[in-house]
């Protein structure tokens, strides 16, 4: 199933270690388009109307849980965090403020096969 | 703060290296007790809020900076980098184990920005531990910090 997708993350680094990883992981015909904050994603969000938008939690200008909050007041677009940041309590908040999913970082091919293919279903 | 803290994020690091740099384990190894100086040393650090604010910091050589650069892109050995990439790499290098010990530390609940230097000193203060590695061989050092007081408008 080939989705188009918004990865968000204010790291060229990680976007590209993202959108190779998602290539590993059997997503390679995947249309990705790159943000490099939440304010961005979110202006990509609305105006292209994605399948996903994978987002790193800590960015400036706008963070994941404020882009998750304006992206599920105007869309129903779904949204999975991609983060260093996965304790308990950050999968409490992501699941209670509506996310797809959280895959901490650092992260492997299997960690996305395992997360993402359940929703693909 | 203990080195038992300083263990968890040794197994942090190693994570990262084995799933986003190397693309498999053991290149990142416990190293000699006491770090020699690091040539032009590139500083990164992620500050970790709280009511005792947290700096994690990673510290490398130049020459290793660019490589873990180009492990992380994907780039030829001897393919130049740039500056500005060396800068993100690292970043994130700070950021992902910063973020991880954050996990480790529920009183904690925000992360700054990461911030990386190029040259220069190393910080001032104490270090609350130090873990010495060596990535192919080459010395990568690991410290935990207080923040420095005039320094928490980063946060």
């Amino acid at each position: 199933m080939s989705l188009r997708v918004i990865v968000a993350d204010d790291s060229k680094v990680m976007r590209q270690i993202v959108v190779r990883t998602l290539r590993q992981a059997g997503y390679g015909d995947w249309e990705v388009t790159e943000a490099t904050n939440g304010a961005e994603a979110l202006e990509l969000a609305l105006a292209q109307q994605p399948d996903l938008v994978l987002s790193d939690w800590n960015m400036p200008e706008m963070t994941g849980i404020e882009l998750l909050r304006r992206l599920s007041a105007a869309t129903d677009i779904p949204l999975g965090f991609i983060t260093s940041e996965g304790s308990p309590q950050m999968r409490e908040l992501a699941q209670s403020e509506g996310a797809l999913f959280l895959i901490a970082k650092p992260f492997t091919p299997d960690a996305f096969r395992s997360t993402i293919d359940p929703f693909l279903a | 703060m203990t080195e038992t803290m300083g263990d968890h994020v040794v197994a942090i690091a190693q994570d990262l290296f084995s799933a986003m740099v190397d693309g498999e384990p053991g290149h990142l190894a416990e190293g000699p007790g006491h770090p020699s100086p690091l040539s032009e040393p590139v500083r990164a650090w992620v500050d970790i809020r709280g009511e005792r604010p947290l700096r994690t910091l990673v510290a490398t050589g130049r020459d290793t900076a660019d490589r873990i650069t180009r492990a992380l892109l994907d780039l030829e050995p001897r393919e130049d980098v740039a500056t500005a990439d060396v800068r993100d790499a690292l970043g994130e290098i700070a950021n992902v184990i910063g973020g991880n010990v954050k996990g480790l530390l529920p009183e904690h609940p925000a992360l700054s920005l990461p911030v990386v230097v190029f040259g220069g000193s190393a910080p001032d203060g104490v270090p609350l531990w130090t873990r010495s590695l060596q990535w192919h061989d080459e010395a990568l050092v690991v410290s935990m910090w207080d923040v420095p007081v005039n320094q928490e408008e980063y946060l």
